[in-house]
């Protein structure tokens, strides 16, 4: 023991030399604070990315919600014999040559009608009761009739549409005094409205119609639709599926797994890289001159501007489908050609099924970019054309002039009419419905696809 | 090369009754690099031949070479002859999937498909066709399994995933799917560097039983492992083959003096 003691080792905790574990040096403190200053930076970076979110979202709902409701009046109207068929033996012909404007009188009639049934004293006429109603009025009571031919004479109560005015008055859009240098509707138009409402003739209601209807004529936004162009661009996105997604896949395997790596092929990777960066306006115009011009297809067609997406959307597939190809481990590559299997064996029995979720992912990220572009239709024909129509069978539905719903978006911001900037805000609701739509099926599939390796 | 027990002459004209493999004058080029230079060697069949030697010897590119797996390496040419059974491998007529085939291998990390162990054990057989039915074919995977000493161990989960097994049964189960497609050559390399020594000796008495059927060419890192398993032992330097003989004579009795200082230690 006495040895032991003669060491210069002390009995007690040792004293290092110098510096204690409990208290931080100056590099110590210095790189702690460092670290925590990068987390704040980090914890700003990711609430001001959530606050944009925010806003943006809750801007889209408040802004879009109203469009998908509209203002409906319950208005029953005799379907006067003498006027619209005078011989009266129902002949379709001789019906169908009363035009629209042979219906407003009887419109009008009923509107007088309506407002003596509850009480409502105004000194207007007919003709200006009218405006509180759709310009689509009389072609629905026209087409309503021509189809019924037996219901001439009877009266029938009809769920017509409000002018987008009095729509507006019912979402709080339009105010009293807006209306004063207003030519199409008067203050005194939005008492009456009151008053209907309390009778229960005029209510706001979802309205289906947006959501599957036609785009409509500047003066009409209470009719307009997103539902054809909605068709467009499904009809454009199965073109993009059906052509981007083999050919880009069957691409990136050769040049991925069977290319020799050679200036050549360098050269080919550099090129699409460099696509996937090429502004989409140049696609349009390059499908303008080669579809179009040179190829001879239908302008507007959703054929022409699902090819234009096609290319649009091949460098993003091809790019995200040799960077899963590249993530798979060359051991599993080893492993087939090892037991004897080909090199196309070993791609498509093992190496694809492992690279399948990135690949979907790459597609469906590609298919959404494409579903939201706007600048390549321009240039073909899809923007500012109104389709009015729902395509007649498939053929029709790649062939026939139609729109998108990012170009129908569009032209909706363009209008001048405030209720078509509501329904601009509607319709980019349903093409975030639809995107999100497409992400959770990638979620699905890549969840489905996955394994653990 | 003169320390080779056998000139490239007396071979050619006279091989030896049981060998399996004959490889004269092979050089490897990846790119630039010399990576194989002159090696000239004779593997018997129903034997276990370990090549030793440093880290970038050549020892694993050499192996490769035996099954054509180095094919898949762009910048990769191979020259010289390589026989297997007097033909050729690097032949215009040889289709290395056939050739694979025919020797199989075993890699330096176990990398079972991420499949069921039955379907890890069966895919070699379906695709060569070896298995005329389903009752075929679940005899292939037992016998498989049985020769890879890894039946008893999975008979009761074959559908389950192959990647969930440990460490040493992955490596058995890729020696047991390596044997399913009936090679006559198996490759190891390195077989077992990425275990324990526990699962180590349970794929060492393995590859020792594997001898009776194969002939077998394993590349260690391990002098032991060497010495334990093998009967022949070839060791490279720099791309040389220095010395190639009898395992005994190679760790007692080394004729090259690089070999010597190999094995005790020296370099390396």
């Amino acid at each position: 023991m006495t040895d032991v003691t003669n060491t210069p080792v002390p009995s007690g905790p040792e004293k290092s030399r110098g510096s204690s574990l409990y208290a931080l040096d100056k590099r110590t403190k210095r790189r702690n604070a460092a670290e925590a200053r990068f987390k704040a930076y980090g914890i700003a970076a990711v609430c001001v990315g959530l606050a944009f979110l925010v806003i943006l979202l809750v801007s889209i709902v408040r802004n879009g919600i109203p469009a998908f409701t509209q203002t409906f009046v319950e208005l029953p109207i005799y379907l006067n014999e003498e006027k619209l068929d005078p011989d009266g033996n129902r002949d379709p012909a001789a019906m169908s040559k009363v035009s629209t404007f042979g219906y407003n009188p009887l419109i009008e009639d009923a509107l007088v009608q309506l407002m003596a049934d509850n009480g409502i004293e105004t000194d207007m006429d007919g003709p200006t009761l009218r405006k509180m109603l759709s310009s689509s009025v009389p072609a629905q009571v026209r087409d309503y009739t021509l189809a019924n031919p037996d219901q001439v004479g009877e009266t029938v109560t009809f769920r017509v549409l409000a002018s987008s005015r009095v729509d507006g008055y019912m979402k709080g859009r339009v105010q009293r005094e807006d209306l004063e240098r207003d030519k199409n509707l008067d203050a005194a138009h939005l008492d009456i409205v009151d008053q209907l409402v309390d009778a229960g003739a005029v209510e706001r209601t979802f309205n289906w119609a947006f959501i599957t209807g036609a785009d409509a004529s500047e003066s009409r936004p209470e009719q307009a639709g997103i539902g054809v162009s909605m068709i467009g661009s499904f009809f454009m996105m199965i073109v993009v599926l059906v052509l981007a997604l083999p050919i880009g896949v069957a691409a990136s395997i050769y040049l991925e797994e069977f290319a020799a790596k050679n200036r050549f092929t360098d050269l080919i990777e550099v090129n699409i890289s460099n696509l996937a960066a090429v502004p989409s306006i140049v696609f349009g115009i390059l499908g303008l001159a080669v579809f179009i011009q040179f190829g001879g297809l239908p302008q507007s067609a959703p054929l022409v501007g699902g090819l234009v997406l096609t290319l649009m959307t091949l460098p993003t597939i091809i790019i995200s489908t040799r960077a899963s190809l590249k993530a798979v481990p060359p051991s599993i590559r080893d492993a087939a050609l090892g037991v004897g299997a080909s090199k196309t064996q070993a791609v498509f029995h093992h190496v694809l099924p492992l690279a399948m979720p990135g690949i979907l992912t790459g597609t469906i990220i590609g298919l959404a970019q494409a579903l939201g572009e706007t600048a390549p239709l321009l240039l073909i024909g899809m923007v500012g054309y109104i389709a009015t129509n729902y395509p007649e069978g498939i053929v029709d539905g790649f062939l026939a002039p139609n729109s998108a719903m990012p170009a129908q978006i569009y032209e909706w911001a363009k209008r001048a009419d405030p209720a078509y900037y509501e329904r601009a805000w509607g319709g980019i609701i349903v093409l975030l419905l639809f995107l999100m739509t497409m992400n959770i099926i990638a979620i699905i599939l890549r969840r489905r696809f996955e394994r653990r390796w | 090369m003169n320390q080779m027990p056998m000139t490239s002459e007396n071979v050619t004209t006279m091989p030896t009754k049981n060998t399996k493999i004959t490889a004269r004058d092979v050089q490897v080029y990846y790119g630039d690099t010399h990576a194989i230079k002159d090696v000239d060697v004779d593997i018997e069949d129903r034997t276990v031949t370990a090549f030793i030697g440093p880290s970038g010897c050549g020892k694993s590119t050499f192996l490769r070479c035996l099954n054509r797996m180095n094919d898949t390496i762009d910048i990769c040419r191979v020259e010289g002859a390589i026989k297997i059974d007097n033909e050729d491998i690097y032949d215009k007529k040889v289709d290395p999937v056939q050739l694979r085939a025919k020797v199989g291998m075993v890699f330096q990390k176990p990398n079972p498909f991420p499949k069921s162990i039955y379907d890890n054990i069966a895919y070699g057989p379906r695709i060569h066709g070896l298995a005329k039915s389903k009752a075929d074919l679940d005899e292939i995977v037992e016998k498989s399994l049985r020769r890879g000493a890894i039946w008893d161990e999975v008979k009761d989960r074959l559908h389950a995933p192959g990647t969930g097994l440990s460490g040493g049964q992955q490596q058995r189960l890729c020696i047991a799917r390596a044997v399913a497609t009936e090679p006559e050559v198996l490759l190891m390399d390195e077989p077992c560097s990425a275990l324990d020594p526990i699962a180590t000796d349970q794929v060492e008495d393995l590859i020792d039983e594997l001898r009776s059927q194969y002939s077998v060419v394993i590349v260690t890192h391990s002098m032991q492992q060497a010495a334990r398993v093998s009967q022949k032992t070839a060791f490279f330097h720099l791309g040389n083959l220095v010395e190639y003989g009898e395992t005994d004579q190679i760790f007692t009795n080394p004729k090259d003096p690089r070999t010597e200082s190999y094995i005790s230690g020296r370099i390396g």
